[in-house]
């Protein structure tokens, strides 16, 4: 178990490495360099280079071999943009925005509250009756209730959830004025967009965990288990439950690593100051370093949350080893 | 939205993302808005007086010139202390001094901090250069002793600054923010972090920061005492702008800015009465305007004021000079060829249609000097204005009759690039330019992208066309003619790469001239080239629409906006 716990972890070199190359591809190879972006709009072509130099954007993009030849030592090959970003994340040292000069552990420091605050919450509701409903469906399995819930699940999950934002915040807050418009000042702040969260996500869920109970419905222990005179309380819980728990968890623990990057569409219009907001931002101004930072932590999180997995597999299903 | 306490002035408004409080770095406007509440420079513009005019803030009055124009003698205001911060012993501010400036000016110019204001004294100020040069070695400090010999203390509150040659524009620079006073205490104490401590001396102190959501400024309880301007434009005193005429700045106690992202989200908010103003976007103007460009009357009954006025900026189509196809050609021939081509594509360009899609929100430009600057000319034609029948006889000259290329006999294909992709706004108004061309046979691609993503293909030349824009720095033609300079092409500010030699020799000229009838006549004779030789096609000047709570007195509209808070008053509302 521990050999395969550290095999697991150790992918996180070459996930984070990928994922750092892919962002780098697309900001520095494809894109440009950022020095005219810092040099300000009045900035002299002298000062543009100044920056380069100060940054280290007049280096090779991948391998310093001018720099091997000049030295003789191969080390001198990694003198590179690339393996100068590799370098400094495997210190865990983020370095600095471009747009906001801030330090970007601090930014994300900053963020991570806020972005959790609304999709923890949204995750955990959205869970919870989205399985009680799949249940109550499943048990009702074709009857008025079970194609009710089909249809109000398939309506909710053609509605663009910006619709639902829209209208939430000017009917609720705009005309009713039950909460407030935006801000992130107390608890009375996040019930809106949580119950928006909620209510714009959930019909995807029903329909997904409602495909699972039926399919344990209809497996010959459930019908054994009714022969045997389990009650349907029992039968439900104590047998579809926990028999549905795999794909459940494999569904739970992968969206776990996108609750810290918020949801950014809520926090745009609600004003909640998340890490979804500050991606977001990244990506329309070119902050590198901010994206760079964001997918590092991401990925690393995704190998993290994917070892969870695969360790409560083994608890939900005693038949699954891990090797 | 919390409240304010009882009898206190609090102004609310948007604020948006900004870079930190260090004048040194803040080149964006949100920033520089920030920055402007805490810093201040030696002068500032005039709130009320127009044309526009500098006067003295942190110096005690306009400095002496010597008949030279190379030396600028500032006298300091004495008393000024800087707000009171743990930087300092005791917490107490200290009083400003000439040396104190001398330091600042240093700091924008000193390599390793990266200011994006450096350019306001590089190569004019004596010594200037050096000092930068030596900065640039990253393995040791910079040596802030040794002296730049054009910034000089010959006492206490006496700053004197020697140029290499006239700058005429040093007053206007010395209003922005990167000339702001900071102390060295402030620099020491915070490192890295010096840019969420802003220690200023302005009217107002940071009390509280949230990044990307909000904003918290207090009375600076130390400030030195500024008062309301007592003379304005004409027109100024009917309506109320010198009510307050002499009194003490700033009169709202407190300023809360919200940090909101999302257009419906921001309407939603100024409707009810939780922000000062708002822009009227292009998808809200009928609802509030009606046809006459006046606003409905349930906007007036709500308490709302219609605010419009011309920007002091200019969007036009660039096209590269390195082009093979629009470019100033190699030969003789082929720049008169290309030259009309440009031309011909520019009279295609219908910017009557443009204006009414706008919804009336532009005034159509006829050449790169903005309105309200020297030189400006609103009643001057735009020889490329709208015209097909000329359209079609350029483009024919240029060797494409109908369209076709004469040699080939193929159909000629242009391609744009624009910024802003994801912009309804902006695919709207690309989709108009393909429309255009399209009248006299030209086919033209639109290559939209994020605007870094344009940003770089300007910097390495690889556009065709390319939409671009210009918001002016200060008042003087000479901001926007740099933008034609040829050595200042990409990945300077001049991305059609133009060159022309006799331009280039007038604005070298104009760089060292004083304001004055022979400059505005050089002004208006460089803007004739450029509209002649046609590196770009210029399509309008903004006009802004915006929409304003009547509970915010004084306010009078500034090209320059960035320190008038102070001279704002809200009414109980």
């Amino acid at each position: 178990m521990t050999a395969y716990i550290i095999r697991r972890l150790l992918t996180v070199i070459p996930i984070t490495l990928g994922v750092l190359l892919l962002v780098f591809l697309i900001y520095r190879v494809i894109g440009g360099d950022p020095a005219v972006r810092l040099a300000g709009k009045n900035a002299t072509p002298a000062k543009i280079e100044q920056i380069r130099k100060t940054f280290g954007y007049d280096k090779p993009k991948f391998f310093n071999w001018q720099e091997v030849a000049k030295t003789s030592s191969p080390l001198a090959a990694f003198d590179s943009q690339f393996w100068q970003i590799v370098r400094q994340f495997a210190q865990l040292d983020f370095g600095k925005s471009l747009q906001s000069n801030q330090r970007i552990s601090r930014m994300m420091a900053d963020g991570v509250v806020p972005s959790l605050c609304i999709t923890t919450p949204i995750f955990v509701i959205e869970l919870m009756v989205a399985i009680a409903l799949a249940l109550l469906c499943a048990f009702y399995r074709n009857t008025w209730i079970d194609r009710t819930f089909v249809v109000i699940s398939i309506i909710g999950m053609s509605i663009s959830g910006l619709v639902y934002i829209m209208l939430g915040q000017y009917f609720f807050s705009f005309e009713l004025g039950w909460f407030p418009v935006w801000g992130f000042e107390g608890v009375n702040y996040i019930l809106l967009p949580v119950a928006i969260g909620v209510i714009a996500g959930i019909g995807g869920s029903l329909r997904f965990y409602r495909t699972i109970m039926l399919d344990e419905m209809y497996q010959d222990y459930v019908r054994t288990a009714f022969a045997k005179g389990a009650s349907h309380k029992q039968v439900l819980f104590k047998h579809v439950l926990k028999n549905a728990a795999i794909p459940i968890l494999t569904n739970v623990v992968v969206a776990i690593p996108f609750l810290y990057t918020g949801s950014l569409m809520l926090e745009s219009f609600f004003g909640i100051p998340g890490l979804g907001r500050m991606t977001v931002d990244a990506i329309y101004t070119g902050d590198e370093p901010v994206l760079f930072a964001m997918v590092f932590i991401g990925s690393v999180i995704f190998v993290i949350a994917n070892l969870i997995t695969d360790l409560c597999y083994t608890w939900a299903d005693p038949r699954i080893r891990l090797q | 939205m919390p409240g304010g306490k009882p009898g206190e002035m609090v102004y609310y408004a948007e604020g948006g993302d900004i870079k930190g409080f260090d004048p040194v770095r803040a080149s964006d406007v949100d920033t520089a808005l920030a920055v402007y509440k805490i810093y201040e420079g030696l002068v500032e513009y005039d709130y009320l007086y127009r044309p526009y005019r500098v006067v003295p803030v942190l110096a005690e009055s306009l400095p002496d010139i010597s008949a030279d124009g190379l030396t600028y003698t500032f006298r300091l205001k004495k008393g000024v202390r800087f707000q009171d911060d743990p930087c300092f012993p005791g917490g107490n501010g200290r009083e400003i001094t000439a040396e104190d400036f001398i330091y600042t000016f240093k700091r924008v110019m000193d390599a390793k901090n990266l200011s994006t204001g450096s350019w306001v004294f590089a190569g004019h100020v004596v010594g200037v250069d050096d000092w930068t040069k030596a900065s640039e070695d990253r393995s040791k400090p910079t040596d802030y002793t040794r002296p730049v010999p054009g910034f000089e203390a010959p006492d206490r509150y006496t700053l004197r600054i020697r140029l290499k040659e006239p700058y005429p524009q040093l007053l206007w620079v010395l209003t922005m923010q990167y000339t702001f006073v900071m102390p060295h205490e402030a620099v020491e104490f915070y490192r890295d972090d010096f840019l969420n401590h802003p220690v200023g001396t302005g009217p107002y102190r940071l009390k509280r920061w949230q990044r990307n959501y909000r904003m918290e400024f207090e009375r600076n309880p130390t400030f030195h005492g500024q008062l309301y301007p007592s003379e304005g434009a004409p027109g100024d005193r009917e309506k109320g702008l010198l009510a307050d005429a002499g009194k003490p700045l700033p009169f709202i106690d407190r300023i809360i800015l919200y940090n909101v992202r999302e257009y419906y989200t921001w309407w939603q908010m100024f409707l009810r009465g939780q922000i000062f103003s708002v822009g009227i976007s292009k998808d809200y103007f009928n609802k509030v305007v009606n046809t006459d460009l006046e606003l409905t009357p349930d906007m007036v009954k709500r308490g709302i004021v219609l605010r419009k006025e011309p920007q002091m900026d200019v969007f036009y189509l660039g096209f590269n000079w390195e082009d093979p196809i629009v470019g100033g050609g190699k030969t003789p021939e082929e720049a008169v060829r290309h030259r009309k081509l440009r031309q011909a594509i520019t009279c295609s360009f219908n910017q009557e249609q443009i204006k009414e899609t706008y919804a009336g929100r532009m005034i159509p430009a006829a050449g790169p000097i903005t309105p309200g600057t020297t030189g400006y000319d609103p009643a001057k034609p735009y020889p490329w204005r709208f015209n097909l029948d000329l359209a079609r006889k350029l483009l024919a000259e240029a060797g494409y009759p109908d369209g076709k290329d004469a040699r080939t006999g193929k159909r000629l294909r242009l391609s744009l690039d624009m910024g802003g992709a994801g912009d309804a706004e902006t695919r709207q108004l690309g989709e108009m330019y393909v429309n255009f061309v399209r009248q006299i046979g030209v086919e033209m691609t639109i290559n939209f992208s994020l605007q870094p993503e344009h940003w770089r293909k300007l910097e390495r030349k690889e556009t065709q066309m390319f939409s671009a824009g210009w918001v002016m720095d200060y008042p003087d033609a000479q901001n926007v003619l740099q933008l034609w300079y040829g050595p200042n092409e990409s990945p300077g500010v001049n991305h059609c790469n133009y060159k022309n030699p006799e331009f280039d020799k007038l604005y070298r000229r104009i760089l060292t001239m004083q304001d004055s009838p022979e400059r505005t006549a050089i002004y208006k004779q460089m803007a004739d080239m450029i509209v002649d030789d046609c590196p770009g096609a210029f399509m309008f000047h903004r006009l802004t629409y915006a929409l304003l709570r009547d509970w915010v007195e004084n306010f009078k509209p500034h090209d320059f906006p960035y320190p008038n808070v102070k001279f704002y008053r809200v009414r109980p509302h």
